[in-house]
């Protein structure tokens, strides 16, 4: 027989506990005995259970359904269709634009989490601010640029082949500052 | 093999402690959690996105000019569960992405200082170890590596709540800055209760040495900070500087008013302690790290001078499930452990070179 309690090592030491009225009979290992004696066994509060506990339906509205629906529930996240009851579920998302779709609801998670704090003071990316920003809104202009040209909007689209320059540019000014 | 040091138990970086916090201060660790916009996180994501994400990662950081690392690329479907099982006990990736049953992978530098795992529960983790309490110089090697990556890869990054991860408590800095320290002398004297309650209100946390969910094992705690938003990474590192150095200072008291009154005890208990390493035929890895705790205070407080410390660092190693079987060389059942455990530990501390060094006396 092996121990109940670690599944690993022969059981060697048995203790019986009388529970309700009901004997219950247990098989331990002598290095689980020992432990569980002296501290009995205790089960480590998940994050899980700690933001069931503290944003899941208050128990309180069980007996007021109305107060329920007046909790205001934000759309699902565009993306991945996470809900925000399941965020609250499973304490974590599964997408980056969870936190758009949540964004209202997220200041009290944070709150919570963080002692108070629920705006970023940190680091921020080079490549938010400069580099990848601008990448983005030349691919954009570009896609802009040959919808125009097919849709023969030749003013529209030298426009756009200017703003483009200027945005290349800055990306090579913006890396020579970099570097 | 190339890579063979990395699966054995030589010469551990962030176990071999520095001078100016002698072995209270084990190691520091940073890590930075990062993700990459438009994929979901690992927790959701498909087969096909674990694996341009891995391709995206692994490029950027094999193929840099800049880092003065060279990393070799493991991938966990593929490997060994022993041989993942001592990376786990190295510190170099986490139990979560060894348990993996999907994708996951791992970027290692040759020193073994820093591991980027990626797709674990965030697309990148980078971390970061140094010996000592060197919280500055662990950050400075993450954010090297961090800036080589940003560069390559677009980061999910929100204004208003900075680096998006799948776990809103890393949600900001992403980071984790943790520091991990032997405290025996703050165990005896229960000191140690009253410090891990005053933690939260500092926004600091502690755990046992091997993360989240872990016991302190053999008296080593991991202290860290809790929150990751609305503190600069430079105010979250300072914070956990001065506490630790708080800390250190209060162990450091403790084992003073320990041996001016209690030496004869203390004594005692640090010397029954390598007895029991030396003569025990069955020991548990909790037994064997408490002893080792013991023996090493002895050898910090000059009770015990036949032990050198590499020695004792290697036992620390050793005693752990996946060592201990890598080294065996199979896989072992747990009371089969127990009596290797035991038969490796009497060889390691009385071992003919021991005798030689020190004569076997540890009285001062």
């Amino acid at each position: 027989m092996i121990c109940e309690n670690c599944k690993q090592r022969p059981a060697t030491v048995t203790v019986t506990q009388v529970r309700d009225n009901q004997k219950v009979v247990r098989h331990y290992c002598s290095t689980c005995s020992q432990q569980l004696n002296n501290i009995g066994v205790e089960e480590p509060v998940s994050v899980q259970q700690m933001f069931a506990d503290w944003f899941g339906i208050p128990t309180w509205s069980t007996n007021s359904p109305k107060s329920q629906q007046d909790i205001e529930q934000p759309n699902a996240c565009p993306d991945c269709g996470m809900t925000y009851q399941q965020f609250l579920h499973d304490g974590k998302f599964n997408c980056p634009t969870c936190y758009d779709a949540f964004r209202e609801q997220l200041p009290q998670v944070m709150k919570r989490l963080h002692n108070g704090a629920v705006q970023h003071n940190g680091k921020v990316p080079g490549a938010v601010n400069e580099t990848y920003q601008i990448k983005q809104q030349i691919e954009q202009a570009r896609t802009e640029m040959r919808k125009a040209v097919e849709e023969e909007h030749f003013e529209e689209a030298a426009v756009l082949r200017d703003q483009i320059k200027t945005l290349e540019r800055q990306l090579r000014g913006g890396e020579i500052d970099g570097a | 093999m190339e890579h063979e040091s990395l699966f054995n138990a030589t010469d551990v970086k962030w176990m071999q402690g520095d001078e100016e916090y002698g072995d209270i201060v084990m190691s520091t660790r940073i890590r930075l959690a990062r993700n990459i916009q438009h994929f979901r996180f690992p927790r959701a994501f498909s087969e096909d996105e674990a694996f341009k994400i891995d391709q995206l990662i692994s490029s950027a950081l094999l193929d840099s000019d800049e880092l003065d690392q060279t990393f070799e690329h493991f991938d966990m479907s593929r490997m060994p569960i022993l041989q993942k099982n001592v990376l786990v006990e190295k510190h170099l990736i986490s139990p979560q992405l060894a348990h993996k049953e999907r994708t996951g992978s791992v970027l290692i530098a040759r020193d073994e200082s820093v591991s980027v795992m990626i797709n674990e529960e965030d697309h990148i983790r980078i971390q970061c170890m140094e010996p000592g309490l060197n919280l500055e110089k662990a950050y400075f090697n993450a954010d090297t590596i961090d800036r080589c990556l940003e560069e390559e890869v677009p980061y999910a990054f929100d204004s208003e709540f900075g680096y998006m991860t799948s776990c809103p408590t890393n949600t900001g800095t992403g980071m984790r800055a943790s520091v991990m320290m032997h405290l025996p002398a703050l165990m005896m004297t229960e000191q140690i209760e009253q410090i891990i309650s005053m933690m939260p209100r500092l926004g600091m946390v502690v755990r046992g040495i091997y993360g989240e969910g872990t016991s302190a094992v053999g008296n080593y705690f991991q202290i860290s900070n809790q929150v990751t938003l609305g503190k600069s990474e430079e105010e979250i590192l300072t914070d956990l500087q001065s506490i630790a150095e708080q800390i250190v200072q209060r162990e450091v008291e403790s084992r003073r008013a320990l041996l001016e009154h209690a030496s004869v005890v203390i004594h005692d208990r640090v010397s029954r302690a390598l007895g029991t390493l030396r003569y025990a035929q069955f020991i548990t890895s909790d037994e064997a790290a408490n002893c080792l705790s013991n023996v090493r205070l002895g050898i910090d407080l000059g009770l015990i001078d036949s032990i050198p410390t590499a020695i004792l660092n290697k036992c620390m190693l050793i005693i752990q499930p996946g060592f201990l079987q890598q080294y065996v060389g199979t896989m072992l059942k747990p009371n089969e452990r127990d009596i290797h455990r035991a038969s490796l530990l009497r060889t390691l501390l009385t071992d003919n070179h021991l005798h030689e060094k020190g004569d076997d006396s540890y009285d001062v």
